[in-house]
């Protein structure tokens, strides 16, 4: 009786084991050396510090300013992933001529390295040489180049731009394929009753898509949230700390400073407004499991 | 802390590999890094392993990735006391690897050697450790100097600057519609061009070095070429590597500064409108200019010091050492090599050679890794765009080697 008890939590174990070792243990390895002044070239002085590092990430401006670039990086990209997306996925569900071809072109810059996004977007937007300021100036838009990575002002929004081109196409497949899933007889059935457009994707698409649309905008949300790859390689967080987010100025205290116990603090910091969204995830999770 | 030593103690004993295999041969294990990944050095490990039958070669070559990916990985190797016996490294981090009590010191073997001397005592002292210990092999060399377009130059009415005076009226003289006088690198790697007119205009690294009035003087000065002279791209702030290059091959600036790695594809593209001179020099003649290093270290946790010293200072040793900068596109550190050297056009060696007298290295003290990577690249692009003021940069980089 005892043994058959067990025996779900023996063939969970092997995972359990395994979330514990890559993930459990990094977490709280991270929380180790945020309490500690620990920098990678002095292994041999890792004094305890408390919440030292906490508190001068409090007086520390790029902090501010990383967490504000953040939060603008976040909602922009997510958002207009989303609503490029979208767009994107409606079209690819009505027909037309060579439909198969574009809903398997959509998906390239998804499929594309970070790397290469950055460094392609690095030369469309280089001030002497870039696509973007040959065609602007070409067509009269624009009457001298603009230094769109070196301009404190424009330099995320342009960054940005590269964000969304890469993962608008995450959107566009999975609402392609909520929309895939609801039923053809709906449609019929409200185009019966007199349903207009409009009405049909309110009372029959949204309801069918709510469920896949939260959910990918909750991954977006954590996955952009944490990704600094393409920063990295268009602007390195400049000028200034114009690109600077929080995941980035963490990397770079960490990796560049070797200031693991700043970077860990930083990380930890992300981490919980992070956790705020996981757990909006989870909990909704949770409930349709329940249900 | 004990416990720590203890445990990586621990760990090292169970975890080094059985180096000596039975047949009596030593695996030696090497880390480099170059910056086209398609060289290997398989050829010259042959070649060695020939000469040397005792000795296996196992060349590992580690992401550069501006060199915070290698010294990372190379950190955290040491730290897990997984490092390898031996590998290539740059001065700026000598003085982390000897806080991490990493390094070997060499002295003794560099002192049997009989090929040493044919390295420049002028190499040997830079490579120097503050201690006055050697743990350093040279292994390759570039001195920064001033690429100027020769055509460019000729429009203009100009000729190649010397002082800073110079400089300003070439940059100002060269600077017409969508070309600028200077293109500056403001991304990572560009103190270079900073470090030629603020530090050879006088600032220095020691405590209060930075913000003497000379020092901020000279700092105001190379701004307000960007700022007021508008000598530089506006792009500057951002530009790295193949920004500068390529604006100066295309026509879009008259002069920057690097080194004989780019030589070839200068002339490639510009055939006889490029030439070089060494940066110019502030009005009481002082100068300065970065000395590119690249030797190769051995690790104090290696257990095959012996069969290390031989591949390292092999590879520093004449036809091999010219072998290996056909890879790097880097100047040889042997003597005999350099008196043979076809590898760059003579007026690009002529210019480093010249520029050798202003040649210095940043300080050798852990800070500068940081100060290479964000300190100075965010302080110059904020004082570029009018952020900051430039004696806040100079206050910030004082504040960021002497609290």
């Amino acid at each position: 009786m005892v043994s058959s008890r067990l025996t779900p939590y023996y063939f969970l174990a092997p995972a359990i084991l395994a979330t514990a070792a890559i993930v459990l243990y990094p977490v709280a390895s991270t929380l180790w050396m945020s309490f500690h002044d620990f920098v990678l070239y002095r292994p041999f002085d890792v004094p305890f510090t408390g919440l030292r590092n906490y508190e001068r990430l409090l007086a520390d401006e790029a902090f501010w300013i990383s967490l504000w670039n953040s939060f603008v990086w976040v909602g922009l990209a997510v958002g207009l992933q989303f609503a490029l997306g979208m767009t994107a996925a409606l079209i690819l569900n009505e027909s037309f001529a060579f439909r198969s071809l574009a809903r398997a072109l959509v998906v390239v810059p998804w499929a594309l390295p970070s790397v290469i996004i950055g460094l392609m977007f690095t030369w469309v937007y280089d001030y002497n040489l870039g696509l973007l300021n040959d065609i602007l100036l070409r067509f009269g838009f624009i009457k001298s180049p603009v230094a769109w990575l070196a301009d404190p002002d424009i330099a995320l929004y342009a960054v940005i731009v590269a964000l969304v081109w890469q993962g608008f196409p995450f959107f566009a497949v999975i609402i392609l394929a909520g929309l895939q899933a609801i039923p053809g007889d709906l449609h019929e059935a409200a185009e019966i009753d007199g349903a207009t457009r409009l009405q049909r994707f309110r009372h029959v698409v949204w309801p069918g898509l709510k469920g896949v649309i939260l959910t990918a905008l909750l991954l977006r949300t954590i996955w952009v949230a944490n990704s600094l790859d393409v920063i990295l390689v268009m602007t390195g967080g400049g000028p200034g700390y114009a690109t600077h987010t929080l995941p980035l100025y963490a990397f770079l205290r960490a990796y560049s400073g070797m200031e693991f116990g700043y970077g860990s603090a930083l990380a930890v910091v992300l981490t919980l407004f992070l956790i705020s969204v996981a757990a909006f995830y989870v909990r909704r999770t949770m409930r349709e499991a329940f249900r | 802390m004990k416990r720590r030593t203890f445990l990586a103690a621990t760990t090292a004993a169970i975890a080094a590999p059985a180096i000596v295999n039975a047949q009596g041969t030593t695996t030696v294990r090497w880390w480099y890094h170059f910056d086209n990944p398609q060289h290997s050095p398989a050829e010259l490990i042959a070649k060695f392993e020939a000469a040397n039958p005792g000795i296996k070669i196992q060349a590992e070559s580690i992401p550069w990735g501006g060199g915070n990916d290698y010294y990372t990985r190379l950190y955290a190797a040491l730290v897990a006391n997984n490092a390898p016996d031996c590998a290539m490294v740059k001065l700026a981090n000598m003085s982390r690897l000897l806080e991490m009590r990493a390094l070997e010191p060499l002295d003794q073997q560099i002192g049997g050697w009989a090929d040493a001397s044919d390295i420049s005592a002028n190499l040997w002292n830079l490579h120097k450790a503050p201690d006055g210990k050697r743990y350093y092999v040279p292994l390759q060399y570039v001195v920064l100097y001033l690429y100027y377009r020769v055509d460019l130059f000729q429009q203009a009415g100009v000729a190649a600057p010397k002082t800073f005076d110079e400089f300003l009226k070439a940059a100002q003289a060269t600077t017409k519609g969508d070309v600028f006088g200077f293109g500056m690198r403001g991304g990572a790697g560009g103190h270079d061009h900073w470090g030629s007119f603020v530090l050879g205009g006088g600032a220095t690294f020691e405590k209060g070095g930075m913000v003497t009035p000379k020092a901020l003087e000279a700092n105001r000065w190379f701004v307000a070429l960007g700022r007021d002279h508008k000598v530089f791209p506006p792009s500057a702030p951002n530009d790295g590597f193949r920004q500068i290059v390529d604006n100066f091959k295309a026509g879009r600036t008259a002069m920057t500064i690097h080194h004989v790695g780019s030589a070839n594809e200068m002339v490639d593209a510009l055939g006889d409108k490029v030439s070089a001179v060494p940066v110019p020099r502030a009005a009481d003649g002082k100068g300065w200019t970065s000395f590119g290093d690249e030797s190769n270290a051995i690790f104090a946790s290696s257990r095959n010091k012996a069969a290390a010293f031989r591949w390292i200072s092999w590879l520093s040793t004449n036809e091999s050492n010219v072998e290996f900068n056909k890879f790097t596109g880097q100047l040889t550190v042997s003597n005999k090599g350099a008196a043979n050297w076809t590898l760059h056009p003579k007026r690009f060696v002529d210019a480093s050679a010249q520029s050798l007298a202003i040649a210095d290295t940043l300080p050798n003290v852990p800070a500068t890794a940081d100060f290479l990577r964000t300190v100075w690249p965010t302080n110059m692009q904020r004082a570029l765009l009018g952020q900051i003021q430039p004696d806040d940069m100079m206050r910030a980089i004082e504040r960021h080697y002497h609290g």
